[in-house]
């Protein structure tokens, strides 16, 4: 290679390739992205944030949260589960068919052939789909999370490290603003353990004034502030909780598709 | 070359190489320091609960801009200045608009670790800096580059030599892809995740391609000088450049990241051919140095190339392994990454920038450095330093990952089982503290003695006494 | 730089040595090429903006679709459609000249009313009979006589549903009411007799 010019020519070439790859082919794919239907539903998805969580995912943004926490749900691999829902005219018959067959943890087309036996027998199963991982298992998530997910995000802040968990479904997990108060004010307080620091400064240790605020927080003996003080959120903090709050990935689309089931879990993950 | 076109050469890169070292090493200590406070933040979260500036969301993306925008970037400049010039027989000219450029990319880092810890941060890994901040270096380099380029395409010695492809790459790289990433992301920002895979591949470009680049032609360039042997050889460096920067820069999307399959799938690929580049690089080290003049290792220079070389091949073989999906997914979230990235920009492009404004400065001042007794204390306090703190974290992002893994570990035992060695990395810290701030005391000590000489000289310019003709009575 | 490979010494600028590059590079890269390629077939779901993984491919993450019940109604008629009746009428719908005639846009198969329609399959039907303006005169046995009511009314639907035709769904029970209506006439339907009952 004898000149600059030359050079500079590999290099452009090469680094337009790279370009195009990984920014412009993407643009074109996702850059336009609109609502999608959610599925075996009439909703749309996703819905934008109401302005208060908007202005908390700011307040996430410029404390440097995304250096902690992923908002990002892993999902490495989908089985499906055969579930009886009616057992037909010959319920006996049906129900030792249904003892013989391997109903969980099934491929689709396994899941399919189980299926036809049972309806076959003159019962009547539905097909479940389940999306499997160790975040779903831990109770992080019902799926991955897609680039749908993130539609309404400016800036997106997915997160690279998990010295906390991951909150891309926390609004799921842990609904209670007061909860997610307390726990922001002093971590320790509700997570034994925890490795997060205090955000003392998003809240105001206050005198108490004729009557206590009702946003004070009701802290444990050894967080609450001295005799005649209490803590009230600042702006930001409820801001950074209504965001918190607004974080939810449970809903099944094309991408990652799920049996979404009617009963809900407000049981915390581990 | 004679010797006295030698010396001029390098007296020309004089003020330029000053200004960029000096501030270089400047951040270097402060970036350090932010990075101790950082990991210390694990090991007493309540300590700095108080204060929003004392949080590991405010120290920790300052402390990694501060080393790699505050250092390795005008570092890297300056030495791709001086071997320009070097190689080219031809010195550097108009050497003021440099040092404008420098002070400008000084300032730059300023105001972009303001901006983080005022809460201007944009989240974003590696493009933090707010615009204020952004602009500034985006301009700054640009004068830089511009006069590399100037000087190599005005240059006397008119073949051109492998560090010369390297080096003109990543000149060219830098702009593209920070002003790219800033548009996208900061200035117009593009819709949701995309925004996300423009930051993956701003930082891959940046801490990979772009140190890569910068160091392997560094290194091209010092081994060879060094072991009295010739690079070995041209072909193998042309075939090693290629395949590094088309693999390089081809790769950056975790995988499991919210986007198509196709995009981790397109990085795993070649992550593993970086495997290609990797091969041709161990051989060009191997057989140049092997046989050489093979001064023992006294921790100078040569030991420090060497040591940045060897930190590439392991930190380039640490990348190839997310090309592995099962083991990408056990490391992910985890301090591998971490690991990962600091053997890159500090085992690898600062110790070979620390060999090589070793060899260049007191060349380029005419004056040694006024403690070389700290040259080795230095270079065996961040060797250590450096190889604790990866070792460490290398570990312990393993062991965190294998209990995040398993959804039966509660979420609080993968970080206790992390801890230990975070403690590990923090002593490692500190060990790389002290180096830098023996790096930053010869740096400082020399441009103490630059200025004290400029006194000097003007002192003695001032009393000396005139010559003027004899007064006629 | 020149180009003799003479080593330097110490002091001087470094130069290049000139030897070749050996095969192994080649290889080494070749292979691994060949190795990633394979990988990125299974995994990369080719570029496909709604495959993300575990999925491979877009066919796997169809396949995974909850189905609801009209999809699954609507795929069970097209399989049974493509096996027994896409022979002679086309998996298209339009039919084959001189064999049978075309399903897409018949005023047969898009009537508001399924009772004539359903006779067909369920009777068969010979004799001169217009299609869409055009003249057919074949036989045609009662080929839907032995599929279950569920699989003919989902063909039926899947008929009334495809290839531009918009009418409305058939049901099982409807298919059952009318093979009882014929029970014990197994008589072939002709144009009088189809024109003779409600629609």
């Amino acid at each position: 290679m004898k000149n600059g010019f030359v050079i500079f020519l590999a290099a452009f070439g090469v680094l337009l390739m790279s370009w195009s790859t990984f920014v412009l082919l993407p643009q074109l794919q996702l850059g336009g992205a609109k609502q999608v239907a959610v599925l075996n539903s009439s909703d749309v998805y996703p819905v934008n944030r109401p302005g208060e969580a908007n202005q908390g995912l700011q307040v996430y943004r410029a404390n440097g949260c995304a250096a902690c926490h992923t908002e990002q749900v892993q999902q490495t691999g989908v089985v499906c589960e055969v579930v009886l829902t009616s057992a037909g005219k010959n319920p006996s018959v049906v129900s030792n068919l249904v003892a013989t067959l391997k109903l969980r943890s099934l491929t689709e087309q396994e899941a399919e052939a189980a299926a036809g036996k049972i309806t076959a027998a003159g019962g009547k199963a539905e097909t479940h789909v389940i999306a499997t991982g160790a975040d779903i298992a831990r109770g992080w998530g019902l799926r991955r999370s897609v680039a749908q997910d993130f539609l309404y995000d400016n800036l997106v802040q997915l997160g690279s490290l998990r010295v906390g968990p991951d909150l891309a479904d926390v609004g799921r997990r842990r609904p209670d603003a007061n909860w997610q108060l307390l726990h922001l004010y002093a971590p320790k307080s509700v997570v034994e353990n925890s490795a997060m620091p205090p955000f003392r400064y998003l809240f105001e240790t206050k005198k108490i004034g004729a009557t206590p605020s009702p946003d004070a927080l009701i802290l444990k003996k050894e967080f609450a502030p001295a005799a005649g003080y209490e803590v009230v959120p600042k702006p930001e903090a409820k801001k950074l909780v209504a965001y918190l709050l607004s974080l939810h990935t449970d809903v099944p689309l094309y991408d990652a598709p799920f049996t979404a089931l009617q009963t809900s879990t407000n049981a915390p993950a581990k | 070359m004679t010797v006295n076109e030698t010396n001029k050469i390098d007296a020309s890169c004089r003020v330029p190489l000053l200004v960029l070292f000096g501030g270089a090493a400047m951040w270097l200590v402060l970036g350090s320091v932010l990075a101790l406070a950082a990991s210390l933040t694990f090991h007493m979260p309540d300590k700095f609960g108080d204060c929003t500036w004392g949080t590991y969301g405010h120290l920790q993306p300052a402390a990694d801009n501060a080393l790699l925008y505050g250092f390795c970037i005008p570092a890297g400049l300056g030495v791709v200045l001086w071997i320009f010039a070097r190689l080219g027989q031809t010195p550097l000219r108009g050497a003021l608009v440099p040092v404008i450029a420098a002070h400008l990319w000084h300032l730059g880092v300023l105001v972009g670790l303001v901006g983080i810890f005022v809460g201007d941060s944009t989240g974003y890994a590696w493009l933090e800096f707010p615009r204020g901040g952004s602009a500034l270096l985006f301009f700054a380099y640009m004068l830089l580059g511009l006069w590399a380029l100037m000087n190599f395409s005005g240059r006397r010695e008119g073949g051109m030599f492998p560090s010369h492809w390297f080096l003109i790459t990543a000149l060219f790289l830098f702009p593209w892809i920070y002003s790219m990433a800033n548009i996208m992301i900061v200035g117009w920002p593009v819709r949701g995740v995309v925004q996300a895979v423009i930051a993956w591949w701003f930082g891959n470009n940046l801490t990979f391609l772009w140190t890569s680049l910068i160091g392997l032609g560094t290194a091209f360039y010092f081994l060879p000088k060094f072991s009295g042997r010739p690079l070995h050889t041209y072909f193998y460096a042309l075939f090693a450049f290629w395949t590094l920067i088309i693999f390089g820069s081809m790769r950056g999307v975790p995988i499991g990241a919210p986007v198509p399959a196709w995009l981790p799938a397109l990085s795993a690929l070649n992550s593993l051919m970086l495997l290609v580049p990797i091969a041709a690089i161990v051989v060009i080290g191997w057989k140049t140095i092997r046989g050489g003049t093979g001064q023992a290792c006294k921790g100078g220079s040569y030991c420090m190339i060497k040591f940045g070389f060897v930190s590439f091949i392991l930190s380039a073989l640490l990348l190839v392994t997310s090309a592995c999906s099962h083991f990408s997914q056990l490391t992910q979230f985890t301090w591998f990454g971490a690991a990962q990235t600091q053997l890159q920009l500090y085992g690898f492009f600062t110790v070979t920038m620390f060999g090589a404004i070793y060899y260049i400065l007191p060349r380029a001042v005419g004056i040694e450095f006024a403690f070389p007794k700290f040259i080795r204390l230095q270079h065996w306090l961040a060797m250590t330093g450096i190889i604790l703190f990866v070792a460490a974290l290398v570990i312990g992002g393993v062991a965190q990952g294998l209990k995040l893994q398993n959804p039966d570990a509660a979420f609080a035992d993968s970080t206790k089982a992390a801890l230990p060695f975070l403690r590990a990395s923090t002593m490692g810290l500190m060990l790389m503290l002290l180096a830098n701030l023996l790096f930053a005391l010869n740096v400082f000590a020399m441009i103490g003695a630059w200025k004290w000489s400029l006194v000097k000289t003007v002192f003695a310019a001032v009393i000396a006494p005139l010559n003027k003709p004899e007064v006629k009575a | 730089m020149s180009n003799e490979p003479k080593s330097p010494g110490p002091g001087t600028e470094p130069t290049a040595s000139r030897s070749h590059l050996p095969m192994w590079t080649l290889v080494v890269l070749l292979t691994l090429l060949y190795l990633g390629s394979i990988y990125f077939d299974h995994h990369s779901g080719w570029f496909d903006k709604q495959v993300y993984s575990p999925y491979g491919t877009a066919a796997e993450l169809e396949l995974y679709q909850p189905k609801s019940g009209a999809a699954a109604a609507a795929a069970q008629g097209r399989k049974v459609y493509e096996s027994i009746c896409g022979t002679c009428h086309g998996n298209d719908g339009l039919g084959k000249p001189g064999q049978a005639p075309p399903l897409a846009g018949s005023e047969w198969v898009i009537a508001k009313g399924h009772n004539r329609l359903a006779h067909i399959p369920l009777a068969g039907i010979s004799g001169p009979l217009s299609v869409n303006g055009k003249e057919w005169n074949m036989a045609m046995a009662a080929m839907g006589a032995a599929l279950s009511d569920a699989d003919l009314a989902n063909v039926l639907t899947y008929i009334r549903g495809s290839w531009g035709n918009k009418a409305g769904e058939v049901t099982a029970d409807d298919i059952k009411g009318i093979r009882a209506s014929l029970a014990g006439h197994s008589q072939t339907m002709t144009y009088d007799m189809l024109m003779a009952m409600p629609e």
